[in-house]
């Protein structure tokens, strides 16, 4: 099953501070393929939505990049600044936060087992 | 895995510029992506043109375009809150300020400039530049942006045409003359013509039109007409000509009953009475070109016109010097004579530090004072 585009949107920004976090540098593909391989598939991140948030985060100062060339090709490697560590782990905790709202507001029962 | 080629990722980098990608950041992110999925995905001996438009095909909706636009409205996304909310506070402000320095202005009390000048200079520098900004992000074509722009110089410089005409700073009329000339021959003609030929603007146009219209005319209604101003010097001068006519018949009076210098009053008045000639005669070789008037004069000649008194004593070291020496005359010639109990009127000689202080008032005053001189001596 794959999630449904509206619901990516809203987590893209936690996902990609949270994977750079865990992973210090990371570049657009690998990101995708990293969020692939953890969900199984489920969560497929698309370049419409990835590029223009990567750019986004990098012009607001929370993510600092370098470049690597790969042949004739330019490689751009993100990581977090250090405002970007912060945000990364608020963002977390409140969607996190939120999860737990979303729960009880939607009276889902959790298996415990 | 498969490896490219560099002619095939030259073909990639420019089929990417090609379908409307413009940021060089973008441009390059998105080549390394595609080509990392080529790589990863298509075997050695696979079709290279085909699989990479079908990849092409998974990054967007309709163009690949969309990509750069989303990254474009979310990099500006955040700025364009914080100008608009900029603009909001600036305009709020802006009011404030100016309803406050109006009010302190009419009940003639200190701190109206600050108001003024503070409330005209955060709507012309900080509300009126945002405003062209955020509302040229709305315009597309190049020609709605440029008449935005066109509009927002003529409004800032109206806003400071009348600020400095308010302030009696230098240029004022230079500014709203700009202003106007921008706003009725450059502005509204374009405006015009490209709004009533839309029949969704075309109200709009013909009310904002007649709103502009009524503004400027209402402004032109408030300046004085060359042939107003001409009037207005000639009343002056006449005024003046007429005061020293009475001093100059009074002078000839005041021959026949003479006291000798040494009564040191008579010596002292004329020595004041000197320096104000002195100082008649330099402000009326500033004004008019002659150190006197023609008591006949025509108005076809230079006359008295409304020069600030303050700036032409800046202006001209050796006037400032002649009005120094008479003010000090009249200080001591006062000190000296004019005590309780005696009969002599004091010279009274205050030049305001009002801007509005005009060179024809000084020598208007200076006429009554020198009348005063006269009569002095003959109750003496």
């Amino acid at each position: 099953m794959n999630y449904s585009s509206e619901l990516i949107k809203g987590t893209l920004k936690t996902i990609i501070l949270k994977l750079l976090k865990d992973n210090s540098r990371m570049y657009g593909y690998e990101i995708t393929q990293k969020v692939k391989d953890l969900t199984a598939g489920k969560i497929q991140l698309t370049e419409g939505a990835l590029y223009p948030t990567l750019h986004a985060l990098e012009a607001d100062g929370i993510l600092t990049t370098e470049t690597e060339y790969i042949g004739k090709r330019v490689r751009k490697y993100y990581s977090l600044s250090s405002e970007g560590n912060k945000v990364s782990d608020e963002k977390v905790s409140e969607f996190a936060d939120f999860i737990n709202t979303m729960k009880f507001l939607l009276d889902i029962k959790t298996d415990i087992a | 895995m498969y490896t490219l080629t560099e002619t095939q990722i030259d073909f990639i980098l420019d089929d990417i510029r090609r379908n409307g990608i413009e940021l060089e950041d973008l441009q390059l992110n998105l080549l390394d992506h595609i080509c990392c999925i080529v790589e990863q995905n298509l075997e050695d001996n696979g079709d290279f043109e085909q699989f990479y438009f079908s990849t092409r095909k998974m990054f967007y909706k309709h163009h690949l375009k969309e990509i750069e636009e989303e990254t474009i409205s979310l990099m500006t996304y955040k700025n364009y809150y914080m100008m608009k909310k900029i603009m909001m506070i600036s305009g709020t402000v802006s009011v404030a300020l100016m309803t406050m320095g109006i009010v302190l202005k009419f009940l003639h009390m200190p701190g109206a400039a600050v108001g003024i000048v503070l409330g005209v200079g955060v709507i012309s520098f900080v509300f009126l530049p945002l405003m062209f900004l955020l509302k040229i992000k709305e315009q597309n074509n190049l020609k709605d942006k440029a008449l935005t722009g066109l509009g927002t110089l003529a409004a800032i410089c109206l806003t400071l045409g009348v600020l400095f005409k308010v302030m009696h700073w230098p240029g004022a009329n230079m500014l709203s003359i700009i202003a106007l000339v921008f706003l009725m021959c450059l502005y509204l003609p374009v405006y015009f013509i490209s709004g009533i030929r839309n029949p969704d603007t075309k109200t709009n146009t013909i009310v904002n039109s007649v709103l502009i219209i009524t503004a400027c005319g209402l402004i032109l209604t408030l300046v004085r007409s060359p042939q107003g101003t001409k009037i207005l010097e000639a009343q002056i001068t006449s005024d003046y000509v007429m005061k020293d006519d009475l001093l100059k018949s009074e002078l000839e009076l005041s021959k026949s009953y003479s006291l000798p210098d040494s009564i040191a009053i008579v010596a002292d008045g004329k020595k004041v009475f000197d320096l104000c000639e002195k100082m008649k005669e330099a402000i009326l070789l500033s004004e008019t070109g002659n150190k006197t008037i023609d008591p006949n004069f025509s108005t076809e000649q230079q006359m008295i016109g409304l020069t600030d008194f303050h700036q032409f004593i800046s202006d001209f070291p050796q006037a400032n010097s002649a009005y120094t020496a008479l003010k000090n005359s009249i200080d001591d010639y006062n000190s000296k004579y004019a005590k309780a109990g005696k009969n002599i009127h004091p010279l009274v000689f205050e030049t305001s530090n009002d801007r509005d202080f005009k060179s024809h008032d000084v020598l208007n005053r200076i006429v009554v004072m020198q009348m005063f001189l006269l009569q002095n001596v003959r109750k003496f």
